[in-house]
């Protein structure tokens, strides 16, 4: 144990006179705090707007003056997707949905003003936060530093002289990696106390925050130990450092894409007017709201009657237009829900096909638990998006259900001059997003950080049978 | 003559005879020309599937406007039928869309839109898969832009150091024409991995139909990229270090140049342009639209008619619902907002700006515009769609007022000459492009000087 330690700190030692590994080590440490600050800064600047928006448009509907309520159905309600406080370590996804969402009748609207469709293609080659850096920047680095750690004892002939003096192999590669984890560790600070000040400061549950550092340092130690395995095995320091250099290129920048290159041509996605197209030839089978007289609707004038117990709609106690545009509401919204659960659900298909690769690219696996735990993957935006769908028909059946009651077949004959008084629309339109309860959260994160796991249960074996190979003598 | 040729021509077999020594080096060509054409392939099947999917739409959108006709036929009007009447636009990808697939995958290729208020329909988006797009695509200016150096990197970056340990560099430098040597060397090493990258292109460009003047232009790009980065690599391989600082501080250059700088320029430009215009005009327009509603609708018509005098002298609204009042409003609702889409475009147009500026200093940003200019996949090709979307609009618009304001009856007729969509033409952005790839020529001209600076200075001894 003592005599580990004796090792990591002499590494450590050299490190501090290695200026090349210095200055590397201080710019990413510059890079990471840069980062934190600005997605800190870009976060909270987002969120606000977003905020401001929506509070602005809930006044807004509620000011409207009086009205027909179906002309309140089509002046419709804007929705903004809230940005997750965690955001501001990973923003995932956010900058590739959209986030104003016009909810209205009869529609079901795409989010829109996605930070890809304003930005030029700068946005492509990453966005600056704490998880970018520690994602791709870090490990790139901890293999520069540490590429050398062993193949240089063995090229300079000191490692057989340490051995010779009775430092046991095992003692000496541990050594070596916990410098290396200390190093790693020390690259993680910036972002780590990012995450304690999101933990401390913003409403974000605490456990998602260390959740965070945890798969990142697990991250990183993968790294360390994948590093020091590797320089234990090479003969020289230069091939360790190509081997490594080609592991990261390979696992960090080219395996993703292309698992996502080859998701996409697998499994495609239909365009939007496609759905919309097959949503109105399906609608068309059901029937037109705005026609009342419409003959599909034949069946349900019937039941209405029915249940009421009366012979002409005109004798009804309600105003069966609205009872119509209910009916009608009802029957689209069962279709755009079906619709957009499919395209989500095709979406999932090509994710869990890109996760397939992460056992040959395991940032992919670090990615997936990153933007599960900080709220800003697909299924956090899916999630809006069905609670969004779920608030507009709520608002637009509670407007119906005002026509059907608060209007009669004789006094709703235009809906430009019957109105109805503005009182009604308070509390309508007010939109809340729930969040995501923790726990399902963490179930999300926790396949992906198993993941993680095998690669250290991997790797450990790398460095032990690296390990052995020293003890029996083959340097 | 022909003994200048002689003395030439053996020297390059020469180094061709050593590189095919190294089987790692071969390796190296052989992957990289193997990862070029993949992307070249996958870009080819993804411009057909883009092809496909937009004539699917299409061919929906075709049955739908047999339903809506049929529904003129019963004895629809005018204003009904611009109602329910969506017409199609398609965005089909360019010719050579196949090398860079940029805002393609998040922006829609088809949109439909119909005669009413339009900056409520511009702005739809496409579906797409966030996490996919968050990953990338293997394009050729993905393989280009990160990987082309860092192969050029592995083959250049002990081209000088090898030398030196095992012992040869001071008989080398001693030779007559060692500089002559490192170039051939460097010359023969960037042309191969130029070839590997540039072979798929020139194949995949035949099977596009790709112009000449866009090949070339792409052939360019890359040939300058690939001396820009050999040109860094010899700059920095000259000096005393061993093999291992070589290859640090040139993957470290990579790291600065395709990784962190191009983030720090988003950070700065976004920060410095903000594109928040595009959400408020949506609020605005919504509001100007539905407050019509609420207000004499004599007054709506007379505003209209200040802008859009030809239909002043026309009937009077009668009493009830018009059409015409209510197409008027819509119109008046874009035209409330037109200094803030003129703003949000110009904002859109600033951030273009500055990221092509960018370029003059970082080689990868300046590859990736002029790829993505000449693909058109990029912010301005958007742009254009929208464009033409709007000239489209404007056209529908123009096709029904007559029958709004005059009172001309709709019919099969009417129906049958709403105007057709015009697509933005393609295939013809290389000139554009070509204006964007000679940032490069500085970058270039600047690290080929230094690089034979440097190889001046080789010495045997550190």
């Amino acid at each position: 144990m003592r005599a580990a330690w004796n090792v990591a700190v002499a590494e450590w030692r050299l490190m501090w006179r290695d200026r090349v590994a210095l200055l590397g080590l201080l710019l990413l440490l510059l890079l990471a705090s840069v980062a934190a600050l600005t997605a800190w800064q870009q976060r909270a600047g987002a969120a606000e707007q977003r905020a401001r928006h929506q509070q602005q448009m809930h006044d807004e509907f509620k000011a409207q003056p009086d009205r027909h309520p179906h002309r309140m159905v089509h002046y419709g309600h804007f929705v903004f997707r809230p940005l997750n406080p965690l955001a501001a370590f990973d923003a995932g996804t956010d900058a590739y949905t959209g986030h104003t969402l016009f909810l209205e009748g009869h529609r079901q609207n795409s989010a829109n003003f996605s930070e890809v469709r304003q930005s030029s293609l700068l946005l492509r080659f990453g966005q600056l936060t704490p998880a970018f850096v520690l994602q791709v920047l870090a490990p790139l680095l901890l293999v520069f530093i540490g590429h050398g750690t062993l193949a240089r004892e063995r090229e300079a002939g000191t490692l057989r002289v340490l051995l010779a003096q009775g430092l046991a192999p095992a003692q000496l590669v541990w050594g070596k990696a916990w410098a290396l984890a200390g190093v790693a560790l020390l690259m993680a600070t910036p972002a780590l106390a990012a995450l304690g000040a999101l933990a401390w400061f913003s409403p974000a549950p605490a456990v998602l925050a260390w959740g965070l550092a945890a798969v990142y340092l697990a991250w990183l130690g993968l790294w360390a130990l994948a590093v020091v395995a590797v320089s234990a095995l090479c003969r020289r320091g230069r091939d360790a450092l190509l081997l490594l250099l080609a592991a990261w290129a390979v696992s960090v920048v080219v395996l993703p894409r292309l698992a996502a290159e080859l998701a996409s041509a697998g499994q495609p996605l239909p365009t939007r007017m496609e759905t919309d197209l097959t949503i109105q030839r399906e609608l068309a089978a059901l029937g037109n709201s705005h026609n009342a007289g419409d003959a599909r609707f034949a069946a349900f004038r019937q039941a209405v009657l029915a249940r009421y117990g009366v012979q002409r709609v005109e004798d009804l106690p309600v105003n069966y237009k609205g009872l119509v545009a209910m009916e009608g509401e009802r029957q689209t919204s069962e279709l755009f829900v079906r619709h957009a659960r499919t395209g989500f659900e095709r979406q999932h298909a090509q994710l869990a096909a890109v996760g397939d690769w992460s056992f040959l690219s395991p940032v992919l696996a670090l990615r997936r638990s990153s933007m599960a735990l900080a709220g800003t993957d697909l299924q956090a935006y899916q999630r809006f998006m069905e609670q969004a769908e779920s608030h507009r028909y709520t608002m637009v059946q509670a407007l119906n259900r005002l026509q059907a009651e608060k209007l009669t077949l004789q006094t709703d004959r235009s809906s430009r001059d019957d109105r109805i008084s503005r009182e009604h629309w308070s509390g309508i339109a007010d939109f809340e997003h729930q969040p995501e309860p923790v726990a399902s959260l963490l179930r999300r994160a926790a396949p992906a950080a198993g993941v993680l796991l095998a690669w250290w249960v991997a790797l450990g074996a790398l460095l032990m049978l690296a390990t052995r190979r020293l003890a029996r003598g083959q340097p | 003559m022909k003994g200048a040729m002689t003395a030439w021509l053996p020297a390059w077999r020469q180094e061709w005879r050593l590189l095919c020594r190294s089987r790692l080096a071969l390796l190296a060509l052989a992957v990289l020309a193997l990862l070029s054409a993949l992307a070249v392939t996958s870009g080819l099947r993804e411009v057909q599937r883009q092809q496909a999917s937009i004539a699917r739409a299409l061919q929906l959108q075709q049955a739908d406007a047999a339903v809506q006709a049929a529904r003129v036929a019963a004895g629809r009007d005018a204003g009904t039928a611009a109602y329910y009447g969506f017409h199609a636009t398609w965005d089909l990808p360019a010719p050579a869309g196949f090398l860079a697939q940029g805002l393609r995958d998040a922006s829609p290729q088809v949109l439909r839109v119909r005669a009413l208020a339009l900056q409520a329909q511009l702005h739809e988006g496409e579906t797409h898969n966030p996490e996919l797009a968050l990953l990338g695509r293997l394009d050729f200016a993905f393989v280009l832009v990160y990987l082309a150096p860092l192969f050029l990197i592995a083959l250049l970056y002990d081209l000088v150091s090898s030398e030196r340990a095992a012992g040869r560099l001071g008989s080398l430098l001693a030779l007559p024409g060692s500089q002559a040597l490192w170039w051939r060397r460097a010359a023969l090493r960037a042309a191969l991995v130029f070839a590997a990258l540039a072979l798929p292109v020139v194949a995949g460009a035949w099977a596009s139909g790709t112009g000449m003047a866009a090949l070339l232009l792409v052939l360019g790009v890359s040939a300058a990229y690939v001396l820009f980065w050999a040109g860094l690599a010899l700059a920095l391989v000259g000096r005393a270090w061993p093999s291992a600082t070589n290859a640090l501080a040139l993957v470290g250059c990579w790291a600065l140049l395709t990784l962190v700088l191009p983030t720090l320029v988003h950070l700065g430009i976004t920060r410095a342009v903000p594109a928040h215009q595009g959400a408020e005009l949506m609020l605005a327009q919504r509001e100007a639209v539905h407050g019509a509603w609420d207000l004499p609708r004599e007054a709506t018509l007379e505003r209209f008619f200040q802008t859009h005098p030809a239909w002043r002298d026309t009937a009077p609204l009668p009493a009830g619902f018009h059409w015409k009042w209510y197409y008027a409003f819509q119109q008046l609702g874009d035209e409330s907002v037109a200094g803030r889409v003129a703003a949000y475009r110009e904002a859109l147009l600033t951030r273009q700006r500055y990221t092509t500026a960018a370029g003059a200093l970082l080689p990868s940003v300046a590859v990736q515009t002029a790829l993505h200019r000449v693909a058109e996949s990029d912010l301005l090709a958007q742009l254009a769609y929208q464009d033409a979307i709007a000239r489209f609009h404007e056209r529908l618009r123009h096709q029904l007022y007559p029958h709004l304001f005059q009172d001309r009856p709709w019919g099969v007729q009417a129906q049958a000459a709403w105007p057709s969509f015009q697509p933005v033409a393609k295939g013809q952005a290389a000139p554009a492009a070509a204006a964007q790839a000679l940032l490069l020529l500085p970058l270039v001209v600047g690290v080929l000087l230094a690089a034979r600076r440097a190889l001046r200075r080789v010495r045997a001894r550190p």
